[in-house]
């Protein structure tokens, strides 16, 4: 019999209240809108944008948006909390507060997968690394790109103009500077500095011209001025960084001026002390521990439309010695080695032009925990209605010999 | 309840912590194919004294060299006749046109014939951009079966003059690229369009 709540002491009504009913409950109900307004609103402010927004750890409270950029004044938590709440209270009530025993078995098991998956989400959520790889026909490939993140990548050539490994000033560093605040960054392997003293987060890069605006009264360096545009809020990967650098000696006399544009794909460069060095703002670099070899692309689009109906890779990938064919096709990715290849894309190559495959490639270590998880809740939920069908059949079996006629009584059937 | 507070008040402080103003960077990266991706596949080897600057859609490489870096090299693709693309040039500094390519100075660049286009006096580089007197430009248009590569050097006469070794020298540098090129098993490039397959 369970004792009344008023009865409860203080520990134990904190306990009931976590591991209550009521709470998943909220929180199922909450998930539901914040669902149901986060995919409204990505229509809007496109994919990426709208999963930030809505389910990021740093996202405490969301207020759902609409198109016409008015906030809906529907304050609800994020959803990365609310689920953190729901595997708490999954874990006392389910776990925790649940019947053991054989005959609760099967359930445990299912709570304990489902608190598992929930748990890979966070994982995925913290450590996943995701990027693209574009790779055309007859090329190959051993690096992704980080689409939403663009660092500074400083490097020397060498005599023969080979680029020597750059040293890296990563894209949150430069992100936390925001327009008004300045940098200066040293280096382990260079004797000079850079300093970013202008940061635009979205901007383009423009030529100086007698016609050309400068808002802002913006500084031209060697004929270039940056122009701040507005956040592209539907694509995000269209945003394009830039800002203005000195290179300084240890003097903190000026080596050169310089502007970083991220959309500029090759670097821009400057001489110190007879070397020559390059610069480069582009999307991060993430190297692969293997190499993709594109043999063959194709595909086809929905009629009247870029939107494909179906495409195909066929790819080797090439980890040192070993060689592996593999065919990606929607919904089909290859893996190897920790790594996802999904297809996000083809190009139809117009006239002397090469088809390409862009490439999603994830790296998640809990990559197949929502399918052991989903495993591991259906064997439970099996054994446990498996068991009870037996049970019910073993009941009504007894009950049914103890309620057999008896011989020489009338039965209550024959009776009636 | 009170050290409840103080310390829900410490985690929010921290965590509003200044970014920082000066760093020290040790991180680098292993090279990729990425760090051997050159414009057309050409990998180039400027002068020391040459400096890169962001391209342009008419630049694909772009360098300033010289005195106050008032010399501008260029490479670039073009569509359309080699002709008509040297008489162009010829025309930004009112030279006359010429009426064929024998006209013209020959050189090599990449393995296949280029010609030369010089000339000098008052530059118009258009674009609204003033004329500029006392200008030199050296030049050189490649034959190709698809687009024309251009080199160009435009900039005082005196600066361009000092420029000039370097610039043929510069120009000689040019290597085609093919190391994100699949191999066949024979140890071919497999070649599917484009300037690389010459």
């Amino acid at each position: 019999m369970p004792r009344k709540f008023k009865e409860m002491s203080l520990g134990q009504r904190i306990f009931r209240i976590a591991a209550g009913f009521e709470i998943a409950v909220v929180c199922l109900c909450l998930l539901f809108l914040l669902t149901f307004f986060g995919t409204i609103e990505q229509r809007w402010f496109g994919l990426w944008t709208t999963i930030h927004k809505y389910f990021d750890y740093n996202s405490i409270f969301v207020l759902p948006e609409r198109g016409d950029g008015k906030v809906i004044f529907f304050p609800l938590p994020g959803a990365y909390w609310v689920i953190v709440v729901l595997s708490i209270n999954m874990f006392l009530g389910g776990i925790v507060r649940a019947r053991k025993g054989w005959r609760k078995a099967g359930v445990l098991v299912s709570h304990f997968a489902i608190l598992f998956m929930l748990v890979a989400g966070a994982v995925s959520s913290v450590y996943k690394e995701e990027g693209n790889m574009r790779v055309l026909q007859g090329e190959k490939s051993d690096y992704a790109q980080k689409l939403f993140k663009h660092d500074i990548e400083v490097f020397a050539f060498d005599e023969e103009g080979n680029r020597e490994k750059p040293a890296i000033i990563r894209s949150e560093i430069i992100k936390a500077l925001g327009k008004e605040r300045k940098l200066e960054a040293s280096f382990e392997k260079f004797d000079f500095k850079l300093k970013i003293d202008r940061y635009l987060p979205y901007s383009e890069l423009a030529l100086d011209s007698p016609t050309t605006q400068r808002p802002n009264n913006e500084e031209v360096v060697d004929g270039f001025l940056l122009v701040e545009v507005d956040k592209d809020t539907k694509t995000e990967e269209r945003n394009m960084p830039g800002c203005y650098v000195s290179i300084k000696d240890e003097n903190d006399d000026l080596i050169q001026r310089l502007v970083l544009w991220a959309g500029n794909p090759y670097p821009v460069t400057f001489t110190h002390e007879g070397k020559r060095y390059g610069v480069t703002y582009l999307m991060e670099i993430w190297p692969m521990p293997f190499e993709v070899e594109l043999h063959k692309t194709f595909g086809e689009n929905h009629p009247g439309t870029e939107i494909p109906s179906w495409f195909q890779s066929n790819i080797v990938k090439v980890d040192g010695p070993d060689r592996a064919d593999y065919e990606i096709v929607m919904n089909e990715p290859a893996r190897h080695g920790g790594y996802t290849l999904y297809q996000a894309g083809f190009t139809r190559a117009a006239e002397g032009e090469t088809p390409s495959s862009t490439f999603a490639v994830v790296n998640n270590p809990s990559d197949k925990w929502p399918e052991y998880a989903l495993w591991a809740s259906a064997a439970g939920l099996l054994f446990h209605f498996m068991a009870m069908l037996v049970r019910f059949i073993g009941g009504s079996a007894k009950k049914g010999r103890s309620q057999a006629p008896v011989p020489n009584k009338p039965s209550i059937y024959r009776k009636s | 309840m009170r050290i409840v507070l103080i310390v829900t008040a410490a985690i929010l402080l921290t965590g509003c912590r200044k970014p920082a103003s000066s760093i020290h960077v040790t991180e680098t990266r292993r090279l990729t194919l990425h760090d051997k991706v050159y414009p057309g596949d050409y990998k180039d080897a400027p002068p020391i004294g040459w400096r890169r600057l962001p391209g342009t859609q008419f630049r694909l490489i772009n360098y300033v060299a010289g005195e106050n870096d008032t010399v501008e090299i260029v490479v670039g693709e073009t569509q359309g006749e080699l002709l008509a693309n040297a008489n162009r040039w010829l025309g930004q500094f009112g030279l006359s046109p010429v009426q064929s390519l024998e006209f013209l100075g020959r050189t090599e660049m990449l393995g296949k014939n280029a010609y030369l286009v010089e000339g000098d006096g008052t530059y118009s580089p258009g674009m609204g951009r003033p004329p500029k007197k006392g200008y030199a430009m050296t030049g050189v248009i490649r034959e190709s079966s698809s687009n024309l590569i251009t080199l160009k050097m435009i900039g005082p006469a005196e600066e361009v003059k000092k420029q000039r070794d370097a610039f043929f020298e510069y120009m000689r540098s040019f290597e085609a690229i093919y190391d994100h090129k699949i191999k066949s098993s024979n140890g071919e490039v497999k070649i599917e369009t484009g300037e690389g397959a010459e």
